[in-house]
């Protein structure tokens, strides 16, 4: 995995919003109610040849822009991609929320009057800082199947396999066998472009 | 403008504050809508111009006020140095023991506010975690006095506040303190600085704590805004997190400002707003309108 | 599932009526959009509801409910009209197709457009992609079945396929998608109240042989009935039960039951509480003298119940607490591993029972089959020094060697456990094994007539060797109607045949005819008199070896001369929106005794007209997160956080012309006299003149909160009204399932 680029894609032509990935997630990572690091969405619902489904969490953006603007630099980038950060670091601004394009990062309602606690977003299966598939770190972020060897769970659940996770090249020939056997049709994902534009 | 205070006051009472929404608008259906309008050609591209703002240019400004605004008045203490006025026994009972309440209240929420804000804006300084959370929830926490004792001190000398011709000429000399020689200014109990410093800190106060307040929340949303700007939910918390931040330079800058004036360009004038007594020969020579009408009146 | 999941991958068209595999079968949808992409297969998708499926579909037709019927013939007419039909097919393998072309006749574009609702054009452009790219296969599910023409619909979806040539093809077939784990291997079983195992009807040398296989004297069990009469008799069913503990209260359905009424109710693994007319089932539930229920969750029959006494909840296992086979939808088993013991004080199902056979005294003879073995010659007999039976594995042994009619024989618990253990061997597409596995499906499909068979991948293909797969339709039916032979023509019998073309089912009597030689005497000793009974396997060798399919070769009836209608026809729901069309198109006269309880049809559809008080038409369903009564759903709470409470898909216009606002309360009210009060759910995927209520969703009754009866600590987190409560009367005129998706309502603001 000599510095593959992680990436995920959620293909709309086959997301039937099953809200597999989303439950997958919250019942691996023990995820407090309301967090939901991983949320399926369909648009003009009913209406048809306009109904959309798809699910979002963090696409690990080149350049992330939450990595960016955090105040406190609680962020880093492994060198896969995965945007990581540092929850005993996190002063719950929010600032990243507002500079992420796609509303990823969670905030529990934990802090004084109900305002928002440390930030929690996906970690793409890849646990946090501290030490590897430790209790203080599942506690604070989760499962770490990445250091298992183990895909993300919400892709792993998906049931069509419309979301796809993985390096770059892997996730970029899934998709193009996929478009050429539609005939060139249905390579569409929201985020996609503006979350790996550069690369 | 009395109406426009009571306008915004009234809106944060009328605010709509879901807590716990588990779907708020950030997260629920709008998220497509949200990800889909982020940097689209004929937004506002809140987004974007906040990462901009915010990673390259808002801590470096902050850091200028800072540094940049007391190296100014430490030159100006150097060069023009400090006003004396000799202090006779005739006093002016100017400021009551509501007045003078009212302003501590707002200066101790100050004293906390703005370096604790300072402290979030170099949190990687600081590196991050308890203290700067901290500091956070001390910002926060102490918006609250500051927010309750905001109207009665905009009400309270909102009619010394109202700027006169007299304040262009004081504007032209900048109140004369560029000079060290005492000269007389026709200004009334406030001069146009003070009357600045006053619009700045009702004004800019009032959009400091609702769009703090935006922020802190995430969730508190007025349904006014919404209606009149168009804004989604995120993009205005976008739009306030730019707004606190600018409205930031401005506050602290001529905060500063404020506390050099008081404690330091002329001596001893900060014991006014302690005492409640002002002294007759900064009076006379600093606001002689007011002083002339005080003497009309028979005071000192 | 004449076919399978995988096997849709090979199809070019996928017709989907009456089922929402994007909703119900997420995983099983994913082959469907395989077929999409690898074959650019056309998706059809009929339904009263813009679905999840239809939202991935090519072509959509929005139907009124209850219309799938005329909508059929309506393609037939220009199937017909056209001739697209497969005639050959049709010549050689199936029986009264004229019949359906004379039906289909009076079926024109215009006329199924005033029932359906669905426009000319949109049903001559389903029609003639599904019939320009064969093969097509036909999905359907509870959106078929679950009207008093259920039967009827049924059939006229296999019949459509015949048509055109589309069964007993890989990627083509009938899937009928089976609802929930293991259901299929539950109606194996005989789940059912008129049949025993392995469909071997109701009658004497039915239980004769049950009674060799279980190893108890058939007078024993007679002896367990009222009188022998009452052992070819259908029992009640899960629909009507709470009818059996009415009776006699005014207004009830009549019974014919021995003179009695139903005193006690066991209820293992049911969600009972959301089956149709949910409010007699709350009456039934109080009216009995006992009442248990075993469950992994608190089953919310308990719930209902204002009963004080006599109630027992007793906590069951879980599919991960218990060990065994289980069925999938394409009629293949898996071997399903206990991964923990049972938690607490809970109990598997079978041990459940077993307790119960030793109290009521049959446990001898309930388990001493599983202590007995097959010899070769046929004869059951006690293993020696077995003190004990070893589960489930003896289960297992015991089914294979008793299930014959549907094909069992092969399914040991040894094959079973190393397909489960070596799946990566078997193609996604075919089930066919690889390397150590070549020459078996996966899961063995039934029927898998012996331990060297290697299933049956897609039924009804005559394109490969019984051997392999192979197989014509069943002679069932006698071999001749009318003077038309039931039997299949030349050259339609599977490859490798000894006999080209049709042929009787085998028996002793005519399997040296069949196969062309004479038996020895020793081999005509381990022949039974015919092959489902022979429990030496003889007979199944012997056909197998000359290719012949053991249930013979015959063609598939469209006809039906023994059902209340000969082919399949339109009949309006018993509250039908259309009081126009009830004349022309009226349901069933009464039937007496349908599963022991007297079933009305035209007495209630003639009653009145109810579209005036009841203008809406109602549908229920299910939804992604849930299954059955949502029971195990709803006691998980990141599944709760998606789906809180129950709720009503309605339509804004419909929704605003009566005051209900999206998020807000409302009333749905049913012809019954019933009500409902959920959330009212803006949605675009139901016409203006329809709502879509989910059935999930229990603990309450007409706006009463019922969930304080649930024991300490196991309320789940969502509770709400149950969609059956506004299910109103109607059961299909076979098999009496409830009629829940074309009903009436009223909406009303709460």
């Amino acid at each position: 995995m000599e510095n593959a680029r992680m990436k995920f894609y959620c293909d709309e032509s086959r997301c039937i919003e099953c809200d597999g990935c989303s439950i997958a997630c919250a019942e691996a990572h023990e995820l407090p109610a309301g967090i939901a690091r991983r949320k399926v969405i369909t648009i003009h619902e009913g209406i048809p040849g306009k109904e959309v489904s798809t699910s979002i969490a963090c696409m690990h953006c080149t350049d992330a822009p939450c990595e960016q603007v955090c105040p406190v630099d609680c962020f880093y980038i492994r060198e896969d991609g995965v945007v990581l950060h540092d929850k005993e670091k996190c002063i719950g601004c929010g600032y990243c929320l507002y500079a992420c394009p796609f509303g990823a990062p969670q905030f529990p309602r934990e802090g004084i009057f109900g305002s928002k606690g440390a930030m929690d977003k996906c970690t793409m299966c890849a646990g946090g800082p501290l030490a590897t598939n430790s209790h203080h770190e599942f506690e604070l972020y989760g499962q770490n199947r990445i250091a298992e060897g183990k895909v993300p769970v919400c892709a792993a659940m998906c049931s069509t396999k419309a979301l796809l996770v993985g390096d770059a090249e892997s996730v970029s020939n899934v998709i193009r066998a996929r478009v050429a056997a539609r005939g060139g049709k249905g390579f569409n994902s929201y985020g996609w472009d503006k979350a790996y534009k550069n690369q | 403008m009395r109406k426009y205070i009571y306008t915004l006051i009234a809106l944060l009472g009328f605010a709509t504050v879901a807590f716990g929404a588990a779907d708020s608008q950030i997260w629920g259906e709008m998220r497509i809508q949200n990800i889909l309008g982020y940097g689209q050609e004929e937004s506002l591209k809140l987004g974007a111009w906040f990462t901009f703002l915010q990673s390259k240019y808002f801590a470096w400004v902050f850091l200028g006020v800072l540094i940049g605004v007391p190296t100014v008045f430490f030159l100006h203490y150097k060069i023009v140095g400090q006003k004396v006025f000799p202090h006779s026994h005739n006093k002016h009972y100017a400021f009551n023991l509501f007045h003078r309440t009212i302003h501590q209240v707002a200066a101790v929420s100050f004293m906390v506010i703005i370096p604790t804000g300072f402290i979030i804006v170099f949190g990687d300084f600081f590196g991050g975690g308890t203290l700067v959370r901290m500091a956070k929830n001390l910002h926060g926490i102490f918006t609250i006095p500051f927010a309750i004792v905001i109207l009665p001190m905009a009400l309270m000398w909102i009619k010394e506040a109202i700027f006169n011709l007299e304040d262009i000429k004081w504007f032209m000399i900048l109140g004369g303190y560029l000079s060290k020689k005492k000269r007389i200014i026709n200004a009334t109990q406030f001069n146009a600085g003070q009357k600045m410093w006053y619009w700045v800190c009702i004004l800019g106060g009032l959009v400091m704590i609702l769009s703090g307040a935006m922020m802190f929340f995430m969730d508190f949303k007025i349904e006014m805004l919404h209606n009149l700007t168009g804004l989604s939910h995120i993009d205005m918390l976008r739009a306030s997190a730019i707004i606190h931040n600018v409205m930031g330079f401005i506050l602290v800058a001529v905060f500063f400002t404020h506390i050099y004036m008081a404690a330091v360009a002329i001596k001893g004038a900060i014991h006014s707003i302690i005492t409640g007594y002002v002294e007759e020969e900064e009076v006379k020579f600093l606001h002689n309108a007011w002083y002339k009408k005080l003497k009309e009146k028979g005071k000192f | 599932m004449t076919n399978s999941f995988g096997d849709i991958q090979n199809a070019k068209s996928i017709f989907i009526i009456g089922c929402n595999p994007a909703v119900n079968h997420p995983v099983g949808f994913g082959h469907i959009l395989k077929a999409k992409e690898r074959n650019n297969a056309k998706i059809i998708v009929i339904d009263p509801r813009f679905t999840k499926s239809a939202a991935k579909a090519d072509y959509f037709a929005q139907i009124r409910p209850g219309t799938d019927i005329p909508f059929v013939y309506g393609m037939l007419h220009i199937i017909f009209k056209n001739g697209w039909e497969d005639k050959k097919y049709i010549e050689d393998r199936v029986y009264g197709m004229d019949e359906i072309r004379a039906e289909a006749a009076k079926w024109t574009p215009q006329v199924v457009a005033d029932v359906t609702g669905v426009s000319a054009e949109t049903l001559m452009e389903i029609t003639t992609v599904y019939a320009k790219n064969s093969p097509g296969t036909l999905l359907w599910a509870m959106g078929l079945t679950q009207h008093t023409i259920g039967t009827g619909n049924t059939r006229i979806a296999p019949i459509l396929q015949m048509a055109l040539g589309y069964m007993g093809k890989a990627g083509g077939g009938t899937n009928i998608l089976r609802g929930h784990d293991n259901v299929q291997g539950a109606t194996d079983m005989g789940c059912l109240s008129d049949t025993l195992p392995g469909y071997y009807g109701l009658v004497e040398g039915s239980w004769k042989y049950y009674a060799r296989m279980w190893g108890v004297e058939y007078d024993y069990i007679k002896s367990q009935f009222k009188d022998a009469s009452w052992m070819g008799k259908p029992g009640f069913t899960l629909a009507r039960w709470w009818a059996g503990v009415l009776a006699g209260k005014p207004g009830e359905d009549a019974i014919e039951n021995a003179g009695t009424n139903l005193k006690a109710l066991v209820v293992m693994g049911c969600g009972i509480t959301s089956t149709s007319q949910n409010l007699k089932i709350q009456q039934g539930l109080d009216n009995l003298e006992l009442l248990v229920i075993a469950d992994p969750f608190v089953n919310e029959a308990a719930i209902l119940t204002n009963r004080k006494d006599n109630l027992f909840i007793l906590p069951s296992a879980t599919q991960f607490e218990s060990s065994g086979t289980v069925s999938a939808t394409n009629r293949s088993a898996q071997w399903r591993y206990k991964v923990v013991e049972p938690l607490y004080e809970s109990k598997a199902d079978q041990d459940i029972m077993f307790e119960l056979a030793k109290r009521l005294g049959f446990y001898e003879e309930y388990t001493r089959s599983m202590m007995m073995r097959l010899k070769s010659d046929g004869h059951l007999e006690m293993t020696p020094d077995k003190k004990t039976f070893q589960w489930p594995e003896d289960a297992t042994i015991e089914i294979s060697r008793t299930l014959r009619t549907i094909g069992m024989m092969g399914w040991t618990p040894e094959r079973i456990k190393k397909h489960t253990d070596n799946w990566h061997m078997f193609d996604e597409i075919t089930g066919a094994g690889k390397g150590d596995m070549k020459g078996e499906y996966y899961g063995l499909p039934w029927p898998c007539w012996s331990v060297k068979h290697g299933g049956t991948p897609n039924l009804y293909n005559v394109d490969v060797p019984v051997s392999e797969g192979g197989m014509g339709f069943r002679n069932n039916f006698g071999l001749e109607k009318d003077g038309v032979s039931l039997l299949s023509g030349k050259g339609s019998a599977p490859i490798g045949s000894k006999v080209d073309g049709g042929y009787p089912e085998i028996t002793k009597e005519n399997i040296e005819k069949l196969i062309g030689r004479t038996l020895s005497a020793a081999e005509k000793d381990l022949c039974g008199a015919n092959w489902k009974t022979c429990t030496s396997g003889k007979l199944v060798d012997l056909a197998l070896e000359a290719g012949l399919t053991p249930y013979g070769n015959a063609k598939a009836r469209a006809v039906v001369w023994n059902f209340p209608d000969r082919i399949p026809l339109h009949r309006e729901p018993l509250y039908s929106p259309r009081p126009d069309l009830v004349e022309k198109y009226p349901t069933y006269a009464d039937k007496a005794n349908h599963f022991r309880v007297t079933t009305k049809y035209a007495t209630i559809q003639k009653e009145k007209d109810y579209t005036k008080e009841f203008p809406i038409v109602m549908t229920t369903g299910r939804l992604v997160t849930m299954m059955g009564a949502g029971l195990e759903n709803r006691a998980s709470k990141y599944i709760c956080a998606l789906t809180p409470e129950m709720f009503c898909d309605i339509h804004p216009e419909l929704a605003q012309k009566n005051g209900i606002k999206n998020g807000h309360m409302m009333w749905v009210h049913s012809p019954a006299g019933t009500k409902i009060k959920v959330k009212a759910k803006y949605s675009y995927t139901v016409l203006p003149g329809m709502v879509f209520l989910p059935f999930h969703f229990g603990g309450f009754m007409q706006g009463v909160d019922m969930t304080g009866n649930f024991p300490a600590g196991t309320k789940p987190y969502a509770s709400g009204e149950c969609a059956n409560t506004v299910v109103s009367y109607g059961y299909d005129i076979i098999t009496q399932i409830p009629a829940s998706k074309a009903g009436l309502c009223r909406v009303e603001k709460a």
